[in-house]
């Protein structure tokens, strides 16, 4: 992994840094909870933001804060009992949560793609992949492609992956794993999707591999001027790949910013803390700071902020009211009542 | 394939020897004296001698197995003792159909409705239809099943007369016809085999085109020509035609009895099978996709719960003589389940062996099926030839 410090350094992480102003996709207010018997379950609380056209977006936070289930909302394929009790999704202007089903249908894989967590998975056993490249070509392109037409494409993707145009009519158990999260992203991109949304897309290879693919997707990003948010839980990740990333904590954004202004100066004290416990290879030898406690219980979130109980910067007026997302410099934003008090640099260094 | 199926044939004919020898053995150790059922014990005792000779019941046990075994590989399966002296082998030619035919009519019917149902129950958990249609199917599934045939007798023969109640045929009708039973029969199940091979052939052929519209040309040939074969048949075949469906008649009721209790077992399986398959990411992927609902549920849900359907299908099959028994003394349907039952009833010792010789033949050749559907159905499985 290339170490954040360094990129940060470096000052960029290969894409401009002053983002086009013409948003691809923008959250606005977006609320969704479970439905369980023992009540609702806040997983998306009031997340907002915006993806500019051709930007990566990274959200990142533990398992469970909601990052999956920003995902899965965008696409309107979180579980039955999900319910989306407010908020817009807007795609290029049209808000995605007011289409009836048959429309949200024709959108999904057209419009927004997603290369899923669990490449393995993701796959149908009893058809070839060609043949499930085919299926989404055949259901979104305007005309349908003849058979010809979608091989053709199909061979172009899997070049452009990086994967052998014979392994086409091969099944899915012939592909190792980063084989077959290549072929996903190759799907992926088959409908010229506005949006791709990758959740997870490295988690389950190993670290060389998991260092192709996110190549994979850079360049494909780059080259193609794609729009790609990625979800991980991997901070290292989402700092090599992302122009943007937003920080989530118990089903809240908490801090949105430029990638490399949060990795120069996190400002949420959540964020500092998740920064000063991650080691770095090539900087200084120092103490990790663990970040003490549990991320709280959905179910019955704590009030006013939702970190306040492990927040080390804590004060009455956090217990009481919810501090809302405000940008503090320019593109910067920060859900925090104290957050002038978050040193400089991270934890170990500044003891 | 070829090089499997080749050695999986040699391991089945020694299996199956293993079974003829444990049949002949069982059938042996049972007390008692057979000459003394089936000949005079009047008679004196050295034609008594010539005859028993001549039924094959003289010698020792292994000299006899031995005759048995080598008779067996020539076809000869021995002479009936009840219709003395009909050849095992053309009694159980004659009967084997008529039992191939119910039971496959009745099987298809079951999993053609149990799995139509079980995916749906799946589909769409809960709900008054999904409780209705599942009790119901439990409650079917687990009735007794002579009562339930003797009350669809009562009700769908006795009470309303739309089905004639038991039999093979009307002999009645029969009287002075120019063809016999097993004539009309025979060309019934030929007409019906080749309508079956052209529909499978033609449902294998469109499957394996790339383009859509060439695929669905070939379907409405295919499955046009099979339908057409049929309909020219009869219209040809005029004079026989009315027995052909006298027959058909009387194989309705137990066909549709026995198609009610056993789709519950499928429509559950499936139900299972189905859930399971729900819950894995391809489906997730499937509707990220923008693939409609249907055809997740069919295309890419079902077709991966269908595997072990499959399997409990094909050996389900082999099956059908035993359950047999009780459907065709109940229908007085004369197959194998019947045939096997009388024999067994009356110490018919070569008609007995010889019927459950070809239980075994089933069910050895069901197996044999299952591994070749399987490696058809399910790429992740392919048929280890060795080195």
């Amino acid at each position: 992994m290339t170490d954040i410090q360094t990129r940060a350094a470096e000052g960029g992480l290969g894409t401009e840094r002053s983002h086009s102003e013409v948003p691809i996709l923008e959250v606005k207010n977006l609320v969704m909870n479970y439905e369980i018997k023992a009540g609702m379950v806040s997983a998306v609380e009031d997340v907002s933001f915006t993806l500019p056209k051709g930007h990566s977006l990274g959200l990142v936070g533990e398992s469970g804060c909601g990052k999956t289930s920003v995902a899965l909302t965008l696409m309107r394929l979180a579980a039955a009992n999900a319910r989306v009790l407010g908020g817009e999704v807007r795609l290029d202007g049209e808000n995605l949560l007011e289409l009836n089903d048959e429309e949200m249908r024709q959108r999904r894989w057209d419009d927004i793609s997603m290369v899923f967590q669990g490449a393995m998975n993701s796959w149908n056993p009893v058809y070839t992949v060609g043949e499930q490249i085919r299926e989404a070509m055949d259901l979104h392109w305007e005309p349908r492609p003849s058979a010809a037409e979608a091989r053709a494409k199909t061979e172009e993707l899997f070049q452009l992956v990086g994967l052998n145009p014979e392994m086409i009519d091969r099944y899915p158990h012939e592909f190792s794993g980063g084989m077959k999260q290549r072929a996903v992203i190759a799907m992926a991109l088959s409908c010229d999707p506005k949006l791709i949304i990758a959740d997870e897309p490295t988690t389950a290879l190993d670290v060389i591999v998991q260092e192709q693919i996110l190549e994979e997707l850079r360049k494909i990003q780059h080259e193609f001027g794609m729009s790609i948010i990625y979800i991980s839980h991997d901070i290292a990740v989402i700092a090599e790949i992302t122009d943007l990333m937003g920080v989530m904590y118990a089903g809240k954004l908490v801090e949105f910013g430029d990638t490399v202004d949060i990795f120069a100066r996190p400002r949420h004290p959540y964020s500092w803390l998740i920064l000063s416990s991650t080691p770095s290879i090539t900087g200084p030898r120092r103490q990790l700071a663990p970040l003490e406690g549990e991320p709280p219980n959905l179910l019955d979130p704590p009030s006013g902020c939702r970190f306040h109980p492990r927040c080390p910067f804590a004060t009455q007026k956090c217990t009481d009211e919810e501090p809302p997302l405000e940008e503090v410099e320019p593109g910067h934003k920060i859900a925090c009542w104290n957050y002038e008090q978050v040193p400089v640099g991270i934890l170990a260094e500044a003891e | 394939m070829l090089k499997f199926v080749g050695r999986r044939l040699v391991q089945m004919v020694f299996l199956f020897f293993l079974f003829l020898t444990l049949v002949f053995f069982l059938l042996e150790a049972q007390p008692g004296d057979i000459t003394a059922q089936f000949l005079d014990p009047t008679i004196p005792a050295e034609i008594r001698a010539q005859l028993v000779e001549r039924l094959g019941l003289d010698g020792g046990v292994w000299s006899r197995w031995w005759n048995y075994i080598t008779n067996f590989v020539t076809g000869n399966l021995g002479v009936s003792f009840q219709q003395y002296p009909r050849p095992v082998l053309d009694v159980i030619t004659e009967r084997i159909p008529r039992t191939l035919f119910l039971f496959t009519f009745a099987t298809l019917l079951s999993y053609v409705i149990g799995f139509t149902l079980g995916k749906r129950l799946a589909w769409k958990r809960g709900g008054f239809s999904e409780h209705a249609i599942t009790v119901s199917g439990v409650l079917l599934y687990t009735v007794f099943y002579p009562w339930f045939a003797i009350i669809m007798i009562l009700f769908f023969a006795s009470g309303l007369g739309w089905f004639p109640i038991n039999g093979f045929l009307n002999p009645e009708f029969w009287r002075g016809a120019p063809y016999t039973g097993n004539e009309v029969f025979g060309q019934l199940i030929f007409s019906l085999l080749i309508t079956g091979l052209v529909f499978g052939f033609t449902a294998w052929f469109a499957r394996r085109q790339e383009e859509r519209s060439t695929a669905r040309v070939v379907r409405v040939i295919g499955y046009g020509t099979s339908l057409a074969f049929l309909v020219i048949f009869w219209l040809v075949r005029g004079d026989m035609r009315p027995f052909a469906l006298d027959i058909v008649h009387h194989s309705i009721l137990p066909i549709v009895t026995l198609a009610l209790i056993a789709f519950a077992g499928v429509m559950l399986l499936t139900r299972g099978s189905m859930l399971e398959t729900l819950k894995e990411d391809y489906i997730l992927t499937a509707q990220a996709k923008g693939v409609p609902e249907k055809d997740i549920r069919d295309k890419h849900a079902a077709r991966n719960a269908l595997l072990p359907v499959v399997t409990s299908f094909v050996l389900g099959l082999a099956f059908i003589i035993g359950g047999g028994v009780v459907t065709e003394t109940v229908f007085s349907w004369p197959g194998m389940g019947s045939l096997l039952l009388t024999a067994t009833v009356a110490e018919d010792v070569p008609v007995a062996t010889g019927a459950l010789a070809f239980v075994g033949i089933l069910a050895l050749l069901a197996h044999l099926i299952v591994d070749i559907l399987y490696a058809i159905l399910d790429p992740r499985i392919r048929i280890q030839t060795g080195n």
